[in-house]
């Protein structure tokens, strides 16, 4: 764990669990596996806090513990993980554009509370809704539920591993920590449940609503005495898929940009159909012949089978290479070749990089210095069509930068300087991990910067909330209007552009944050993709 | 009876010379001491090599030597008056600058060949420069050097660059003109051909243009005050793939067909790009120069970045 990702780890579980989590998880993190006394004596903190600190990211899948053979537990922090939280709010608007508004919230309320039970999800998604509809109107359970189960059936959300279910044996003590099993067939199985009833509005104060909730709250409660039906059995967000989705979406708004609609149509629908059958570290996608991608195309594109045809053999000629033809039976057998794509795309985003920081002419270096691999200085001046001092300029400066390299090849045994041969090269992959290193960094300094700015006007911000709750309570009381004006104008009027100012800025570095993370998830989906498997 | 002596016929030694020349003339690459031999089988040995040497020291013959023996090839003729009067090692300087063609020769490597002290050469060059022989040409690859040829050649391109330097100089500014044309050009095939809407293989078709045609094209445009070949479009082409802008495929041509070379032809095509600026420029920490120096609690700090300052006013 580098630097970087250490502290904005730690940063991230300040924000979202506090200080006494935020400390374990760091400690945990920077000193690998660890079991509970020593957590305990290298913190500092009570035993208690301890305990609690680990439940909360358990909870969360933060922190996995496993049973040693001497006989105790080691707790492990994934920094990995930790790190997602950054993508929640992605993972969320994909829901969102996927399943709508109630897909959006069951995967909220999945996030936030790390593990729950189908049911759990179910009442409280509803309640949510129903707050949010008009008058008189109330979200159905059955609704909610169907919505979940679809998102089960596409393996957006997957069961938690349980404890077995071992015979009881009275002369073997209790294992001091279960080992959780997880059946694969079992894993996007939803139980049947008869979850009937509707959400349920809060209603601060609502006289008319009284009789009728007193006779729902004791039904409630006779119901709440009975444990619901599928206890023990909890759901959590499957990321992996998510990340599936997301590097399809990379896919074919590529494919969108270099050729055309339907084209890009074409890959979604194959990749659409591979979803489930190819697992996400795969180079390929599995081959599907070209009748099964003519059915599966979406009913609005009505394109005849010879265009479709066509389509695919400009696809598999085209130089990207992002469509591979493995076959020809079947009308021709199509594959997406997902590493090349992941390849080029981290590629393209290491070349956007390279033209923003130093100019175009650089970029187009680095580009011929890509395609040539190497290449003598003099070499560089005459393809790139550049003079020769700013080319010499220019390569000094990526150098300095790490993002070319030297090869040295001697003419000589002595490795004389003036009778050696240098060639500039460029290194993918490594340059690919200097780049995820620094978006790290400046994810951790965009998030301290945000909360330097709150800070700042914390006082600000303290004075307005108490305005807004003494408004709100008149306007309860039924104040008048020249009450609630001099109230109003307790924040002046400078304050309140201060105030406006100040939420402009942290929204802005909010979506700034969501944006160096696609950038982190494209270098960090071509390193995976680069590391070999054993 | 009187007695007929038959003499042996002298031949006289300008006849030698003249038939040696006119074999010389006979055979442009060169004869061999066989030939000459074979010719005239009367002749000795030793009236052939008199006849030889004097036909070298007058400077009308080359001397060459090959995997055959020596050879003997006769010097053009207008050379032969202007050495009248030059001493042998001028001669030597001479015919070394001329072996080197048109890329020319630079001093120490005449030096070297010739095996004469440098300030011999430098008086050399001086005389044969002074009698418009030889020039001097500066090389683009190093400034400093000069390299030396035959007056009347034109020098090559290797030497001064080709169309894309006028004096020493490479025209940026002209290949940068040339660049965005030819992308025009690409970008405006491209766009007629998405716009005709067919089928879609049609369509990517005529979205290819040929160098050849990029290269009429240019031509006629008239911005070059240049000829342009080929070769240079096509090195300008390259930049714009480099540049990310443009495709290139080759296909098989037909020997016949209008701009196929080898049986093969390059198209081009424009192009956009497969992704938009990514995230990490669009925050001030991708493009900040001191991002090395910055962490919490030191000079330079998230907390009290200028240009974050400045990014969030915008």
């Amino acid at each position: 764990m580098t630097q970087a990702e250490i502290k904005l780890c730690s940063l991230l579980l300040q924000e979202h669990f506090g200080e006494i989590v935020e400390k374990i998880g760091t400690y945990l993190i920077r000193t690998g596996t660890q079991p509970l006394r020593m957590i305990v004596s290298d913190t500092g903190l009570l035993l208690d806090q301890v305990k609690k600190a680990l439940c909360v990211l358990i909870q969360h899948n933060l922190v996995t513990y496993q049973l040693q053979k001497r006989g105790f537990v080691e707790y492990e922090a994934h920094c990995k993980r930790v790190l997602r939280i950054l993508r929640y709010p992605r993972y969320i608007y994909t829901a969102k554009t996927l399943y709508s508004d109630t897909g959006e919230l069951i995967v909220e309320e999945l996030l936030l509370n790390g593990k729950m039970t189908m049911s759990a999800v179910v009442r409280k998604v509803a309640d949510r809704l129903t707050e949010t509809m008009e008058d008189g109107k109330t979200m159905d359970y059955a609704d909610v539920s169907n919505t979940f189960v679809r998102l089960a059936d596409t393996h957006f959300v997957q069961r938690c591993p349980l404890v077995p279910e071992t015979p009881e044996s009275p002369d073997a003590p209790p294992p001091p920590a279960p080992t959780l099993v997880v059946n694969e067939k079992d894993m996007y199985v939803v139980p049947r449940l008869n979850l009937v009833g509707k959400g349920k509005r809060r209603r601060s104060c609502d006289e008319e609503e009284n009789g009728e909730r007193k006779a729902k709250k004791q039904k409630q409660d006779g119901e709440s005495s009975e444990p619901p039906a599928d206890d023990g059995i909890y759901w959590q967000v499957n990321i992996d898929r998510f990340h599936q989705h997301f590097r399809d979406q990379g896919i074919v708004s590529a494919v969108a940009n270099r050729m055309d609609q339907t084209s890009s149509e074409i890959v979604r629908t194959m990749l659409r159909m591979s979803e489930v059958t190819t697992s996400s570290g795969a180079p390929y996608t599995q081959p599907l012949s070209s009748n099964e991608i003519f059915r599966s195309l979406p009913a609005g594109y009505n394109i005849a089978k010879q265009v479709l045809d066509q389509y695919l053999t400009l696809l598999a000629d085209d130089p990207l290479e992002f469509v591979g033809k493995s076959g020809d039976s079947g009308g021709g057998m199509y594959t997406v070749n997902l590493h090349k794509a992941l390849a080029s795309l981290a590629t393209a985003t290491l070349e956007s990089i390279v033209e923003e920081r130093f100019g175009s002419r650089c970029a187009r270096i680095f580009r011929l210095l890509l395609r040539k691999k190497h290449l003598e200085q003099k070499q560089v001046e005459d393809f790139a069509m550049i003079p020769a001092k700013e080319a010499k300029d220019m390569l000094y400066k990526m150098l300095s930068e790490n993002f070319v390299s030297l090869q040295e090849i001697p003419k000589t045994p002595d490795h004389a300087p003036s009778r050696t041969f240098y060639l500039y090269t460029v290194n993918v992959p490594s340059s690919a991990r200097m780049l995820l290193h620094r978006c790290y960094k400046s994810v951790a300094n965009l998030m301290e910067r945000r909360q330097y700015e709150t800070k700042e006007n914390k006082r600000l911000l303290e004075k307005s909330q108490r305005v807004e709750a003494i408004l709100a309570s008149m306007q309860a009381t039924g104040a008048e209007e020249a009450q609630l004006q001099e109230i109003e104008e307790m924040i002046t009027a400078p304050e309140r552009q201060q105030l406006e100012n100040l939420k402009r800025n942290v929204n802005k570095i909010d979506a700034s944050e969501n944006q160096v993370d696609e950038t982190i998830f494209v270098l960090e989906s071509f390193i995976e993709s680069t590391v070999k498997k054993p | 009876m009187a007695e007929v002596k038959v003499k042996p016929e002298v031949p006289d030694p300008m006849d030698i010379e003249n038939r040696i020349i006119e074999l010389c003339h006979q055979f442009p690459h060169g004869i061999t001491d066989q030939v000459i031999q074979n010719d005239m089988p009367h002749m000795e040995a030793q009236q052939r090599a008199m006849a030889i040497n004097r036909l070298l020291s007058m400077g009308q013959l080359d001397l060459l030597r090959s995997n055959a023996g020596l050879l003997y090839r006769i010097k053009e003729s207008q050379n032969a008056s202007k050495m009248k009067g030059s001493d042998n090692q001028e001669k030597l300087v001479y015919q070394i600058i001329e072996d080197a063609g048109n890329k020319g020769i630079w001093s120490r490597d005449i030096r070297y060949k010739s095996n004469l002290p440098l300030t011999e050469i430098n008086k050399i060059l001086k005389n044969l420069e002074s009698k418009k022989l030889i020039k001097a040409v500066k090389s683009v690859a190093a400034s400093k050097k000069k390299v030396y040829m035959l007056y009347n050649l034109q020098p090559d391109r290797s030497v001064t660059g080709g169309a894309w330097y006028s004096d020493q100089d490479f025209e940026s500014e002209f290949v940068e003109v040339l660049n965005q044309q030819c992308f025009k050009f690409l970008q405006s095939k491209a766009e007629a051909a998405r716009d005709s809407k067919q089928n879609p293989m049609i369509q990517r078709n005529s979205s290819f243009a040929s160098s050849h045609e990029v290269w009429k094209y240019i031509c006629e445009l008239g911005i070059s005050k240049v000829e342009l070949s080929m070769e240079d479009i096509e090195t300008i082409l390259n930049t714009l793939i480099y540049d990310g802008k443009v495709e290139m495929t080759i296909i098989a041509a037909k020997e016949g067909t209008v701009g196929s070379v080898d049986g093969q032809m390059k198209l081009y095509r424009a192009v956009s790009p497969l992704i938009q600026p990514t995230g990490l420029v669009r925050t001030p920490c991708g493009l900040c120069p001191v991002f090395d120096d910055c962490h919490e609690g030191g000079e330079i700090s998230p907390s009290n970045c200028i240009y974050m300052t400045e990014w969030l006013e915008f």
